[in-house]
């Protein structure tokens, strides 16, 4: 026997495009229905056994409290079916129903007997739900004087002692302070093994592979996918992952058009109002603020490509990354420096190098050619980041500096903090 | 239909807090506090007396004795129904957070109403004694009335809740209707003074054989109408049914309706 099974459950919402309907409109307009159909779910299939430990993920608004709450018997199935053997708590809000005026301990009897408990029981948690919520002498204070901190804890305090034997937990666990969260988790430990039944909501995913069984992954109503929760969790970053390089694609092509318009513009004005000989030695770049130089040496294209040769500006750590520069001699010289430099999108600088301090030697610079600088581990940790690229003299004379000429973001599926990732092992020796 | 009164029954502490919080709160944040539990029928009392009786002159002995006995009861249906169009949608918050059978909000409000009525006969007993009104051993009958009157509270204010859920504005009508209704109910009148033609119109009112079968025993002294009250009971046995079959069947649906 499951503890819940669900089979093709939909779950359809009439949206009412005008304000809410009264006994004269219906009566009046009653054939004119603006209404609008929505699926908050549809054909969800999935077999919850006794004793599992679920997280239900996806993003905002795919349907994943709709769901507890069809469950919960808050809402009722368009079609399909549900069955739930066992007895269901939901902590979907804490400290419903609380009376502003009612002390705490009133509220507790409140609050308790809408859970569904009768007096015997909620005499016998009493002591119990009180120490629990840590209080002190505030208990027998009117609920009013309450700050939200302590409104929380009363009201989880009472949720959890309702012994139920499906726990649905809401993302009441997203808010509420540190200490408040650890008591959280560790009481879903202990309803873990006393062997109930557990579905939560998260967007923690590190959680959700710690403490979950298996894992539910809801996207616009429908079941993308369920199982192993290490899986389906790989899955969903693997989507978070693609979703964020359509994204910075997207950006970029969006950044390179808007610094084409800019050039032209500019380039309209100076052709206006300057005919006069231009020198070619004197060739200054216009007042575009993040780039200057003599232009000796122009940088004409730089762009990124993954492992697979594709463009791409977004990257997980650890992997492989190559920066492409395409350039043009307007002057030929063999005196030339190709740098560069990777700033986190706070400023910190992290990575900076040329061809010299390389001692990148090859015979001759063609005029016209595409240098490639392959990164073989981009080692950086989670963030966006910004690229700028120098072509230089060696003495420093700057030939084409442009600072920000692209930007990329980093993905990690660690938790590890800070600039880059160090490669490194643990291990435990014997004393 | 078991299954749903067992789970009400499951739920009566939650009824139980939700009556005394409904009683506590009507007179906790007042000045006079719990006396106003009191000082409201009274006054309505004294005023519809002076209105009734001295400047409309009835005839009636004891006007306002007369008029008290058919007050609490009135005041129970009246009350019930008015707040019960509001039990549902004024509970937003915890309808649509937590499970609990929604049947449970305007019981509440009848169960709350009822214990008003009793408080009110605190008062209503000295005072009949006071005016030397004879207590006869008709009051025994006061529980078997107060039923059938229960049943007609009931149906009525499960149909309003779930209907203020689907038709806002049911809530004005229904002030209305209570107005009506209480004018066409022997209530400041007695039944004797309507025209014989349009008695049998009157007899229609259900809750005429209630407030009379009330005076009988309290103001009069005497056994009510058995044979109507009996009538009148599985009548409103059949009408409850289709009322809570109206309220569960649609009950479903007001998280998203609210």
């Amino acid at each position: 026997m499951l503890a819940v099974k669900i089979t093709d459950l939909s779950k359809k919402f009439r949206i009412y495009l005008d304000k809410a309907p009264n006994l004269k409109e219906r009566a009046i307009f009653w054939d004119r229905n603006r209404t609008e159909d929505f699926w908050a779910l549809r054909d969800i299939n999935a077999q919850i056994g006794h004793g599992t430990t679920v997280g239900l993920i996806g993003r905002n608004g795919s349907g994943k409290s709709t769901l507890l709450k069809v469950i919960s018997r808050i809402l009722y199935p368009t079609s399909g079916s549900l069955e739930v053997n066992g007895r269901v708590s939901t902590l979907l809000e804490l400290g419903a129903g609380f009376h502003p005026d009612y002390t705490g301990r009133e509220n507790i009897f409140l609050n308790a007997s809408i859970l569904g408990f009768s007096r015997r029981e909620i005499k016998e948690q009493l002591d119990s739900i009180i120490a629990f919520a840590e209080l002190g002498d505030f208990i027998d204070n009117p609920v009013r004087n309450y700050s939200s901190g302590m409104y929380m804890r009363l009201g989880f305090s009472v949720a959890v002692h309702v012994q139920p034997d499906i726990l649905l937990v809401d993302e009441v666990m997203a808010v509420g302070d540190l200490a408040f969260q650890k008591k959280c988790l560790e009481k879903i430990g202990e309803f873990r093994s006393q062997g109930k039944t557990i579905i939560f909501v998260t967007h923690d995913m590190s959680l959700a592979q710690r403490i979950c069984d298996e894992v539910i992954w809801l996207e616009n109503g429908a079941l993308v996918a369920s199982g192993k929760a290490r899986d389906v969790v790989n899955k969903y970053l693997d989507l978070v992952a693609n979703r964020e390089e359509e994204r910075m694609l997207h950006e970029h092509k969006q950044a390179i058009s808007k610094d084409e318009m800019q050039t032209l513009e500019i380039n309209e004005v100076e052709k206006q109002d300057n005919n006069a000989q231009q020198d070619s030695k004197n060739v200054t770049l216009e007042d575009k603020p993040n780039r200057w130089g003599n232009k000796m040496v122009e940088i004409t294209a730089v762009i990124m490509r993954n492992r697979e040769g594709i463009e791409s500006y977004s990257y997980e750590c650890e992997q492989p990354a190559t920066i492409i520069i395409d350039y043009i001699m307007h002057q030929e010289t063999q005196n030339i420096v190709f740098g560069i430099g990777i700033f986190r999108n706070d400023g910190v600088h992290c990575y900076g190098t040329n061809t010299d301090i390389d001692h990148f030697e090859i015979g001759a610079y063609p005029s016209v050619g595409t240098l490639e600088c392959r990164i073989q581990n981009l080692q950086l940790l989670e963030g966006r980041y910004r690229l700028d690229v120098a072509v230089h003299g060696k003495e420093g004379i700057p030939y084409d500096y442009w600072t920000k000429c692209l930007e990329f973001s980093v993905i990690t599926r660690n938790k590890d903090s800070g600039v880059s990732r160090l490669e490194h092992q643990w291990e435990i020796k014997k004393a | 239909m078991w299954e749903q009164i067992k789970e009400i029954y499951l739920y009566r502490e939650m009824l139980r807090n939700l009556v005394s919080k409904e009683i506590r709160a009507r007179y906790k944040a007042s000045v006079l506090g719990f006396l106003w539990t009191f000082v409201n029928p009274l006054l309505t009392l004294g005023v519809y007396t002076i209105v009734f009786s001295v400047v409309l002159k009835s005839n009636i002995q004891h006007y306002s004795m007369f008029l008290f006995v058919a007050l609490l009861p009135w005041n129970y249906i009246a009350m019930s129904i008015t707040q019960g169009t509001t039990s549902l949608v004024g509970n937003v918050s915890l309808v649509k957070k937590i499970y609990f059978p929604r049947a449970i909000l305007p019981l509440s409000l009848v169960l709350a109403n009822m214990v008003n009525f009793l408080l009110g006969l605190i008062i209503l007993i000295p005072a009949l004694a006071i005016t030397h009104i004879r207590f006869t051993v008709a009051l025994v009958a006061f529980p078997a009335i107060l039923i059938v009157e229960t049943l007609l509270v009931t149906s009525l204010t499960l149909i309003v809740a779930i209907g203020n859920v689907y038709f806002r504005d049911l809530e004005h009508i229904v002030g209305i209707f209570i107005m009506l209704w209480f004018f066409l109910t022997p209530i400041v009148y007695s039944i004797d003074t309507i025209p014989i033609k349009l008695r049998t119109l009157f007899k229609l009112n259900p809750a005429t054989p209630i407030i009379e079968a009330f005076r009988s025993i309290f103001f009069y002294g005497v056994w009510p109408d058995w044979r109507l009250l009996g009538w009148l009971s599985l009548a409103l046995v059949i009408i409850l049914g289709i009322c809570w079959f109206i309220f569960m069947r649609f009950q479903r649906y007001i998280v998203e309706e609210i």
